[in-house]
């Protein structure tokens, strides 16, 4: 799968100002159209309407987190192949570990910077 | 000191108790007496009659409370004392002052970091997007906005000075309710063991099934480089981890 800039990207947080510093970083990095979603059932729903090429999301959500938002997309057989990278503060061991056996294609410990969320979007569309 | 009764203690009970039952005994016999003695008088009873029954009444009575009451007395001042002394430290305690004044204002203060970090936050933001979005085919009018903006962000970070005074507040709090906490335990002699088990709440529940830890403190949690080492290897990187 090519890294293609012009496709659409969902920003899944809770926090707005982190979406606003991920659109920045995103924009920065040449993305164009960005979306976002306060928690994992919004995204679901926009996911549902509109076809994204990645998705960003945090973890610790509510009322669903990003782990929730991750298992439902790769159990629904049209979104099943979205790119899903996770950003988080949840850094525990278990956490990798489950989010990776969930099918998250790459996962961000926060804090990060520009570089580390351009070589794990980089490495998600080189695999 | 909780008030608790040693064997050598029960035993001593048990003696006077016995006596008890021996003195009521007596008492009963000799109040028989009387009555028995004084039954011929057909209903007519004296002022003499009753002084004396009073007497032997009191009398038992006597007998009754003086087996009794040092046992109850000693027993009813080493709880009063008790009772004394754990107002003494609920007194130190200062619950109303906690639950009144230090834990509202710790609340008032976390609520102050958040706002302004917030404000800081999108004030730096904001002259970040103008300078990124600026137009630079005037140079000088762009080094005029770069100007103004980067101003702004210096005046914005002050916020950091107010907000480790207000961080140091609320973690004076949390060490004063610490300290009383931790030394009405002590003083108490709360063993660790009689915590009450608490029923797992929903909130805990779901952040159990849903693995929400939350932030980790540094060295807690895996680096970036570990998280890039599991993502990129198999089952035998992540068992490294494990080591």
């Amino acid at each position: 799968m090519a890294l293609d800039l012009q496709m659409p990207v969902l920003v899944v947080d809770d926090y707005k100002t982190m979406i606003r510093i991920i659109r920045n970083l995103l924009k920065q990095l040449g993305f164009e159209d960005i979306d976002d979603a306060a928690d994992g059932t919004e995204a679901l729903e926009k996911m549902k309407q509109r076809r994204y090429g990645l998705v960003i999301s945090d973890w610790n959500m509510e009322p669903m987190t990003g782990y929730e938002l991750l298992k439902q997309v790769r159990a629904d057989g049209s979104l099943s192949k979205t790119p899903f990278i996770m950003v988080t503060a949840e850094s525990k061991t278990e956490n990798v570990i489950a989010a990776k056996k969930a099918g998250v294609n790459n996962y961000i410990v926060k804090p990060f910077n520009a570089q580390t969320l351009k070589g794990k979007i980089e490495a998600v569309f080189s695999d | 000191m909780l008030v608790v009764f040693r064997p050598s203690e029960d035993a001593e009970r048990m003696e006077r108790l016995d006596l008890m039952a021996h003195m009521k005994q007596e008492n009963v016999a000799r109040v028989i007496d009387f009555l028995e003695e004084n039954k011929s008088k057909d209903g007519e009873v004296s002022l003499t009659d009753v002084m004396h029954l009073a007497e032997v009444m009191s009398g038992s009575m006597f007998d009754f409370l003086s087996t009794v009451q040092p046992a109850v007395t000693e027993e009813l001042t080493m709880i009063a004392r008790e009772i004394t002394r754990m107002k003494d430290e609920i007194s130190n305690l200062r619950a109303n002052d906690m639950t009144g004044h230090k834990i509202p204002d710790a609340g008032r203060e976390l609520d102050a970091i958040v706002e302004a970090t917030e404000d800081a936050t999108n004030t730096i933001m904001e002259a970040a997007e103008e300078i990124m979005g600026a137009d630079t085919s005037d140079p000088e009018a762009y080094q005029e906005l770069v100007s103004n903006k980067m101003i702004g962000i210096f005046e914005a970070c002050t916020f950091q000075d107010i907000t480790g005074q207000r961080i140091s507040k609320v973690v004076e709090t949390l060490r004063f309710i610490d300290e009383r906490v931790a030394s009405f335990i002590e003083r108490l002699r709360i063993p660790e063991d009689l915590d009450a088990v608490l029923e797992e709440s929903e909130k805990e529940k779901r952040a159990r099934e849903l693995i929400l830890h939350g932030p980790q403190m540094a060295g807690e949690g895996v680096s970036q480089d570990d998280i890039d080492a599991m993502m990129g290897g198999g089952q035998a990187d992540i068992d490294k981890l494990f080591d």
